[in-house]
């Protein structure tokens, strides 16, 4: 399961990158809190594929499905 | 570190971190301060209030030391090499307390860089007044001693600890090297295990998101309510720049000819007094007229991104316009050059990818800029019947004006799609991931001061351009007959020779003299024609000037390709101008101004040859 597949409300510790994902990517997303371990919630899933806003520490993100579905969650 | 002697000081922080209020509260500048991640784009300078010896320099607002992007990486270069040639002697590291962890690793990050520069640090713990309201602390003097350098707690916004700045900087010393063994790893997993551990030991305690934030983000992120106030909200930026500033551009034009009414009479009869008529007054009046839209469409905007709003739009508009190669973060500036191509490149500043941001630069003048309705509006008014349908509902020009923008809309987006996907480069970029910042009241000042400077931007640096070819131009139709006829002048005389060019969609010379006198801007066409037909005031009296095109037995296919020829065309000399200044070089904007132009003329050509065919 994915970041993106996250429903409105539910929430889920990050469990890794995948393989695809840039490093420099990945390495930005760890510095902005989307790192393994991290609990992140899924606080808005707006309809029509807009980018979803994600909760991390007191911090909200919109992530599009291009970044969010390289970020498996548990 | 001394600051009783010159001093340079760097701030540093993260998009978001306040960290160019900061700057405005230590230097008094007002500097642009924005509600919207990367906005800093130059390098703004300025004297301490209390110290005119010690200067602040605000670097453009970074996520981390090692950049992703093109943009980023300019920032940064800056910022290391500005170390490297030792032109700082101190670095105050702006750290938004509320959200200490992230903020700690890009300052772990900054403790590690300055270590090895030998260059003091200070971290500016900000948004003290936030913490405040929830009643919440941090412990300062821990974070302080595990970081072995100064924390001081402030708020930028109520200026609270702005005092202690000075004698903070005074005290700053150089991280330690001990302290990069001890927490300082290369490794980024262990870098934000560090800024995690130090967060939840000395940051503070509880949960600090406003809920507000969330319900906000529940209305304006809506599926139909989110969709009905973005509307709301655009149909009011439209009402800004038409409605609120048309008193101010009224008063321009009235003030430009009052002063020539008094400068005229002082000025002697003949070549001087008609330059300074007609090219003085009439050509940089023209272009006066659009500082006040300017002005307004600025001060809205900046008011949409203090707000939070900004950042709420780029969501809505991201899915569509990524289908044309184009980011969320587009839209404004498309917007905005929907009344005028100039603000809305100095919008699209906000767009930090520099390879989107260049697509944004490539979609901004097909935008229907209000320019270009003067012309649309006389040559619908010359071919299509002011007749209603549907019972008076529909009316058959407003539906061919409103065909006509939506036409230059349309371009604008298959340029960017196409373009984007002939480049692998500028497919690939980077992802979607934006700060959404809390909602808040905006502050009047830095709106009205950045406003301001932005005018005042246009007027000496695009004017200086503007006033440049408008000369050329004044020349070309003034000479060799001291302004007696326009068709016998220069002007006239290349309208001749280009007459083949546009012959073969229906146009005479006359028409191709409108054209190269609209390269000056896109509304002189209306009054060039005029003057060709003998019509003074042709600007303000579309009638007989329309009659007298119907009479001049233009055909129809002429006049729609006269209309898809001027939604292509690129004939704006400001927009050129602020391009080359904003990109740095002129080769964007001859490269557009060339491809527009064939772009344009294919265009009008294949819509002559298909409205006649039908017709």
């Amino acid at each position: 399961m994915t970041l993106w597949d996250l429903t409105q409300g539910a929430s889920a510790k990050v469990s890794r990158f995948k393989s695809s994902i840039e490093s420099g990517y990945r390495t930005r997303l760890s510095e902005l809190g989307f790192h393994p371990g991290e609990q992140i919630a899924c606080v808005l899933s707006p309809s029509m594929g807009a980018p979803k806003l994600y909760r991390v520490n007191n911090t909200v993100y919109s992530l599009d499905d291009s970044i969010a579905s390289l970020i498996e969650v548990a | 570190m001394p600051t009783t002697q010159a001093s340079r000081i760097a701030l540093i922080g993260s998009p978001n971190s306040g960290k160019s209020l900061l700057f405005n509260r230590l230097t008094g500048l007002n500097q642009k301060v924005a509600n919207f991640p990367g906005i800093t784009v130059n390098i703004a300078s300025g004297q301490s209030l209390d110290n005119k010896a010690v200067q602040y320099l605000d670097f453009p607002g970074v996520y981390s030391l090692q950049a992703i992007s093109g943009e980023e990486k300019v920032a940064v270069e800056a910022f290391t090499s500005a170390l490297q040639d030792n032109l700082l002697d101190a670095v105050v590291c702006v750290v938004d307390i509320t959200r200490l962890e992230k903020g700690l690793i890009f300052a772990l990050q900054v403790l590690e860089t300055c270590h090895r520069h030998n260059i003091p640090v200070l971290i500016a713990a900000n948004m003290l007044d936030v913490l405040d309201q929830h009643g919440m602390q941090f412990d300062c003097s821990g974070l302080s001693k595990a970081l072995r350098v100064s924390v001081l707690p402030l708020s930028a916004k109520t200026g609270a600890g702005l005092e202690q700045v000075s004698q903070s900087l005074a005290d700053a010393t150089v991280p330690p090297e001990k302290f990069q063994s001890d927490i300082i790893a290369s490794d980024d997993s262990v870098n934000h295990l560090h800024a995690q551990e130090l967060a939840e030991k000395y940051g503070p305690k509880g949960d600090l998101l406003i809920n507000t934030q969330t319900q906000l983000d529940s209305f304006f992120l809506h599926s139909w309510l989110g969709g009905l106030s973005f509307l709301a909200i655009m149909y009011l930026l439209f009402q800004s720049i038409f409605t609120w500033a048309a008193p101010a551009m009224d008063g321009v034009e009235a003030s430009i000819q009052w002063l020539a009414s008094v400068v005229l009479p002082l000025v002697p009869a003949g070549v001087a007094s008609d330059f300074v008529s007609d090219a003085l007054f009439g050509g940089l009046g023209a272009f006066l007229v659009f500082v006040p839209q300017i002005f307004v469409l600025t001060m809205v905007v900046g008011m949409l991104e203090d707000s939070g709003y900004l950042a709420r739009a780029a969501v809505i508009c991201h899915k569509p316009l990524r289908f044309f190669g184009l980011t969320g973060k587009s839209f404004i500036p498309m917007l905005s050059g929907v009344a005028c191509a100039i603000p809305g490149i100095y919008a699209a500043r906000t767009v930090e990818s520099t390879r989107k941001r260049w697509l944004t630069y490539l979609a901004i003048p097909l935008m229907p800029c209000s320019a270009r309705l003067p012309v649309y509006s006389l040559i619908i008014a010359a071919f299509i019947p002011a007749q209603k349908a549907m019972g008076g509902l529909i009316g058959w020009q407003g539906l061919a004006m409103f065909g006509i923008y939506l036409f230059g809309i349309l371009c604008a987006l298959l340029v960017t799609a196409v373009v984007s996907r002939s480049n692998a480069e500028l497919r690939t970029d980077l992802p979607f991931v934006l700060e959404m910042p809390p909602y808040r009241l905006p502050s009047w000042r830095p709106l009205i001061i950045n406003a301001w400077n932005r005018s005042k931007h246009f007027v000496t640096k695009a004017g200086k351009v503007i006033f440049a070819v408008t000369l050329v131009i004044w020349v070309l139709g003034y000479f060799p007959n001291y302004g007696a006829s326009l068709g016998d002048s220069w002007l006239g005389t290349m309208g001749q020779w280009i007459e083949p060019i546009f012959a073969p969609f229906g146009l005479d010379w006359r028409y191709g003299v409108a054209i190269l006198s609209s390269f000056l801007a896109r509304e002189v066409f209306v009054g060039t024609l005029g003057t060709m037909f003998g019509i003074e005031g042709a600007e303000e009296n579309f009638t007989s000037l329309a009659q007298q095109i119907q009479d001049s037995g233009l055909p129809l296919g002429a006049g729609a390709a006269l209309l898809v020829f001027f939604a292509i065309a690129l004939q704006c000399v400001s927009t050129l101008a602020v391009l080359q200044r904003e990109t740095g070089s002129w080769r964007l904007p001859v490269q557009l101004f060339i491809s527009y132009s064939i772009f344009a003329y294919t265009a009008a050509l294949l819509v002559f040859h298909l409205v006649e065919l039908l017709v």
